[in-house]
């Protein structure tokens, strides 16, 4: 392909060096790698025996902290995200209130919570408050947007019938909206809950409280067996909020 | 309450949805109390839009109403709430609140006088309720108070609609195509039920109708709209089949039809 082989001399050539300067500046370590492989069997066989016990007051600790986190963070949330999907639905109120609240619940949504974690670590320093308020942004974020959609898609007879006996706004809103968008609300609070259990163990690995800090504490001491016990205990509680959310989803609809 | 008549007066009204064409242009109608009048006309004549006119759920681009000499149409928002309550409307698919009880649905016509966070804890005025049990026995639903309404059937719901209207104790009744989902026997008794409560209470009423010997048999004046135009305003008797040809246009035929064979026209 390449005529002149000075040409392809001076590339192959180029090219052995290149590699040649990657491997030094890389500094593969055989040791190291020896270690890690010693390490990744050791995290092997800690995931086959959890240790519930030696961290346990820890482990509890954590784990009520979460679920305080996600029961506090979602009831802040829902009440929060009543008035802002109200207000970002288009089929009941003016142009420039629906433009705001979409817009707030945008910015609610535009980062990911690990970096809105990040930001308010920074702000109010490590612990769980942080971690609620993260929980709260994105949860106001989630039903506020999911409530809006649920109000535009609701039947608009009903609330031309309540217009027209010469209903209020909030009674429209009490009486026509309401009813309609709650089996949807319930349903979505409940998988908020789940949601903000299992993201409470996320952002604590940046310093936001909860199971998550303490997951974090036990990967750097190298306590594989607590870290298995914690993996397993939230594997547990999400599936047990799972059972739990169905029955209640029964209950209430 | 006055008595000044006319109840309803509609005066060169216009309706128009954007910049198309009209859907009412120019229809003027006078309706004494006690008056029954049946709207009939093609699908697309504006038969609904003229009842959502006169309560503003539309706004018209000009012309007048009055309501028993109050007009309508320069009203303010805060005093137009006022004088919806006392216009009473029934709907096509009955427009109710699915998910609530026949009791809920009954007391949701009183939301007009009812404040709100009264409604939010469902804290009714005690005459209010009472008159709604009284409603739902004259509209034949006693027993059926704390159903929720997605359990009745199509005519019981449009009963309840009827319940609706009434306690919000309204002057005129509109009432947008009560029988169009209903089956015809099912149909009958719902107009039954309209007509006769209109001459109990003494309500003046436009009623919206699709069927023709439905409108024939309960309405004893009749305005036919075609293109948001009055084409035809006269008794049943006066209702040929050249009016029929001039207010349905191409949809004679299928109007013919239904007539027929309820053996009341005598075809071509």
């Amino acid at each position: 392909m390449i005529e002149s082989a000075a040409h392809r001399r001076v590339i192959l050539g180029g090219l052995a060096l290149y590699g040649l300067l990657v491997l030094v500046t890389v500094e593969i370590d055989p040791a190291r790698i020896a270690e890690g492989l010693s390490r990744t069997g050791a995290f092997f066989v800690g995931w086959l025996r959890p240790d519930f016990v030696t961290r346990w007051t820890d482990i509890r600790a954590g784990l009520l902290e979460s679920l305080a986190m996600t029961a506090v963070a979602t009831a802040a949330a829902l009440l929060l995200s009543v008035p802002l999907g109200l207000g970002a639905a288009r089929n009941l109120v003016p142009g420039p209130v629906y433009t705001t609240a979409r817009g707030v619940l945008a910015v609610a949504r535009a980062f990911h919570e690990i970096l809105v974690a990040i930001l308010f670590v920074a702000m109010f320093g490590f612990g769980p408050f942080a971690g609620v308020v993260t929980l709260v942004v994105g949860s106001v974020g989630f039903l506020g947007k999911l409530l809006a959609e649920a109000v535009e898609e609701v039947d608009p007879a009903p609330l031309e019938a309540l217009t027209a006996a010469g209903a209020s706004w909030g009674s429209r809103v009490v009486f026509g909206v309401l009813p309609q968008v709650m089996p949807r609300v319930m349903g979505l609070v409940l998988y908020r809950l789940d949601i903000n259990f299992r993201e409470s163990a996320v952002i604590g690995l940046v310093g936001a409280g909860g199971i998550g800090a303490t997951l974090t504490t036990a990967f750097s001491r190298y306590e594989f067996e607590s870290v298995s016990a914690i993996l397993t205990l939230i594997i547990g509680m999400v599936f047990g909020a799972e059972v739990i959310a169905g029955r209640l989803r029964q209950r209430l609809l | 309450m006055s008595e000044e008549r006319p109840a309803l007066r509609i005066q060169d009204l216009v309706v128009r949805y954007g910049r198309a064409a009209p859907v009412i242009s120019g229809v003027s109608v006078e309706l004494d109390p006690k008056e029954i009048v049946g709207l009939i006309g093609a699908s697309a004549a504006g038969k609904s839009t003229l009842l959502r006119a006169i309560q503003r759920l539309v706004e018209p681009e000009s012309g007048r109403i009055f309501l028993h000499g109050l007009e309508l149409t320069r009203l303010p928002r805060a005093e137009l709430r006022g004088a919806r309550r006392r216009l009473g409307m029934i709907f096509q698919e009955h427009a109710l609140i699915e998910r609530l009880t026949v009791m809920e649905n009954v007391l949701a016509g009183t939301l007009g006088r009812t404040g709100f966070w009264r409604s939010v804890r469902r804290r009714f005025e005690p005459e209010d309720v009472e008159e709604a049990f009284d409603l739902l026995k004259r509209v034949g639903l006693t027993g059926l108070e704390d159903s929720r309404c997605d359990e009745l059937s199509g005519g019981q719901k449009q009963r309840v609609g009827i319940a609706r209207a009434l306690i919000q104790h309204p002057d005129v009744l509109l009432v947008d195509e009560p029988t169009a989902s209903l089956d015809p026997a099912t149909s009958v008794r719902i107009m039954d039920l309209i007509t006769e409560i209109c001459s109990e209470r003494g309500l003046a009423a436009i009623i919206n109708l699709h069927d023709v010997p439905l409108a024939r048999r309960f309405c004893p004046r009749i305005i036919g709209l075609q293109d948001g135009e009055v084409v035809f305003d006269g008794p049943p008797s006066a209702l040929d089949d050249a009016v029929l040809q001039r207010v349905y246009g191409d949809e004679a035929m299928s109007a013919q039809a239904d007539a027929t064979a309820d053996g009341e026209i005598v075809g071509h």
